[in-house]
């Protein structure tokens, strides 16, 4: 009994880590080979059968994607709007995290409910309008059309994620504040706003990451070369008729890096209030 | 939430009160501007657009009233792409679904690092998808591709060959990459739900001598139903409309065998500039997306809240 127990403990064992080598290899296959790729010199990249390893590291492909004078700016243009878009969202969505979860109103369920059906509603049923109203207003010359847009798809996530990371709070805190005579701002700022300021930064670098990441809006809303997000230049770069690979693997892997460190920070918090509230079965 | 979570202030002061309420308003004020400007403003105007045959090369447009939408459903392509996002939705979400609630077991087993685990998986979850495109355009290249030269070594693809290049496999293999970006939501959502299960039930069970198939088919399923139709609903809305991935990685190609009505959104505004027409496909869209949106809100439970 006692070994026949053992026996099937092993075999489980077995199979468990069979699944899980078997996941983080499907999972970590393209990112690697992706880097790999990039760091491999031009003689080794196009070889046949393809080796795994490169036999001579170079970083050749990543001084050449520098020397385009373009690519910079596709850094600088990708950390501005990302940046702004953070800020705009963390700052109106622990404003409305705040109003949402420690008031009372008529119409608070219908902004909830506001919310969380614009959390729905997708880039592309938003591109015409977006491309129409940015261009009406002259904004094409500037970044302010992508960060608006921007913001339609990231504020209803943060807001989501901050209600979830604000209902957490215990009332007594602020009702005790109350009694004391501060009033509603005072303890947003000086009560609320600190014990929350994990969830609201973790909220705030998702917003950035999604923004870093988003292509439709940002391929359709700004038409300049010099203006472009890393994505929207990459993109092109693939779609391009002579595609130079190993400068691709390259700005691949500079724009994934920065994305994964950051998450890397924050997904405690990020599951933390996923998991909270997401999707209540 | 219950109401217990809010300030009451004491109910004498009824100016008081009032101010409150005033102020907890103000507080949202922000999104509540940002919302009507920026979305439900331009989802109004596309409903406009659809009535009209404005264009991007001129600078009138007039009221045409459902012509957009005739000459929509009389083009004989338009049931083949509406397939191809039937296909290309209800494949990606079965994929992510199953899969997310497969490694959801797997990593809500405890075992040593567990967690470390729990992040790495969740990884795509973030990685741009034209980081996901640019791989997989590499790896899939018919000369020097290294998944092509599997295949082809394997006999599966002819020589300089690639599956992205075949109008059957194309779709696969697009879906297959839209899985690989999107299990970790529902993987995250389902380890959630399976550590809410009491455990009780589970003693109850093998106290009975349910055996392990036994007990995931008639007690884990069950208690997953609700969290699992949620995510369906959810994912079904962000498939259906996803344009990055397919544009991407094949276009919509080859042949217009990948083509869904994201892409066909597209290249009606900017490949045709038909505006007009286009943002009536974008209606037919939404429309049954909308659909999905309040079956989704009454369901998450949020209405009761």
């Amino acid at each position: 009994m006692e070994k026949g127990m053992k026996a099937t403990k092993i075999k489980t064992g077995i199979l468990v880590t069979i699944l899980v080598v078997f996941l983080v290899v499907i999972v970590g296959f393209p990112l690697a080979w992706m880097a790999l790729s990039s760091l491999k010199p031009g003689t080794e990249l196009f070889t046949i059968p393809p080796k795994i390893l490169p036999q001579h590291w170079s970083l050749e492909w990543y001084m050449q994607a520098f020397s385009n004078p373009n690519v910079i700016r596709y850094f600088l243009n990708s950390l501005l709007i990302a940046s702004v878009v953070m800020v705009v969202d963390m700052l109106i969505g622990t404003l409305t995290a705040y109003s949402l979860t420690r008031f009372c109103y008529k119409g608070r369920k219908l902004i909830l409910i506001s919310v969380l059906a614009a959390y729905c509603v997708p880039p592309i049923m938003l591109m015409l309008p977006l491309y129409k109203i940015v261009n009406a207003f002259g904004m094409p010359e500037s970044h302010i059309g992508v960060i608006i847009a921007h913001l339609t798809v990231t504020l209803p996530f943060s807001v989501w994620l901050l209600v979830s990371f604000f209902k957490k709070l215990p009332k007594e805190i602020n009702e005790a504040a109350v009694m004391d005579g501060a009033n509603e701002m005072q303890v947003f700022l000086k009560v609320e706003l600190p014990l929350c300021v994990s969830g609201v930064l973790s909220t705030g670098i998702m917003a950035f990451i999604m923004s870093w990441n988003e292509f439709l809006l940002s391929s359709v809303l700004i038409s300049k070369e010099s203006m472009k997000t890393l994505t929207v230049g990459l993109a092109n770069y693939i779609s391009s008729t002579h595609i130079d690979w190993g400068i691709i693997m390259a700005l691949g892997t500079i724009t994934t890096i920065p994305v994964i460190v950051l998450f890397a920070l924050v997904q405690k918090y990020f599951v933390e209030g996923m998991t909270a509230g997401a999707v209540k079965g | 939430m219950t109401s217990g979570t809010l300030i009451k202030p004491p109910r004498l002061f009824t100016s008081y009160e009032r101010r409150h309420r005033l102020i907890g308003l103000a507080f949202a004020i922000p999104v509540i501007v940002f919302l009507l400007a920026f979305v439900l403003y331009p989802v109004l105007y596309n409903v406009w657009l659809s009535f009209t045959n404005a264009s991007l090369i001129k600078k009138t447009s007039s009221f045409v009233g459902i012509d957009n939408y005739i000459k929509i459903f009389s083009n004989k392509l338009f049931l083949k792409y509406f397939w191809n996002t039937i296909r290309w939705t209800f494949f990606s979400v079965l994929g992510q679904l199953v899969l997310g609630l497969a490694i959801a077991l797997l990593i809500a087993r405890p075992m040593k690092g567990g967690t470390a685990l729990r992040s790495f998986l969740l990884i795509p979850y973030v990685v741009p998808a034209v980081t996901l495109a640019l791989v997989s355009k590499w790896i899939m290249n018919s000369d020097y591709g290294i998944v092509s030269y599997w295949l082809q070594q394997a006999g599966l693809v002819e020589a300089r060959q690639s599956l992205l290049a075949m109008q059957g496999p194309a779709m696969w293999v697009v879906v297959i990459l839209n899985v690989w970006r999107s299990y970790p939501f529902p993987m995250l959502i389902y380890w959630a739900a399976l550590k809410s299960i009491d455990k009780q039930i589970y003693e109850a069970a093998t106290v009975d001598g349910a055996g392990k198939w036994k007990t995931f088919l008639h007690i884990t399923l069950p208690q997953l139903k609700n969290t699992t139709i949620v995510l369906a609903v959810l994912r079904i809305i962000w498939t259906a409309t996803y344009y990055d991935l397919i544009f991407m990685v094949t276009g919509g190609g080859p042949s217009g065998s990948t083509t869904h009505l994201p892409i066909l959104i597209y290249q009606a505004s900017f490949g045709s500039y038909q505006i007009g027409y286009a943002a009536a496909i974008a209606m037919i869209l939404g429309v049954l997306m909308f659909a999905c949106i309040i079956f989704y809100v009454v369901k998450s439970g949020l209405t009761e809240d």
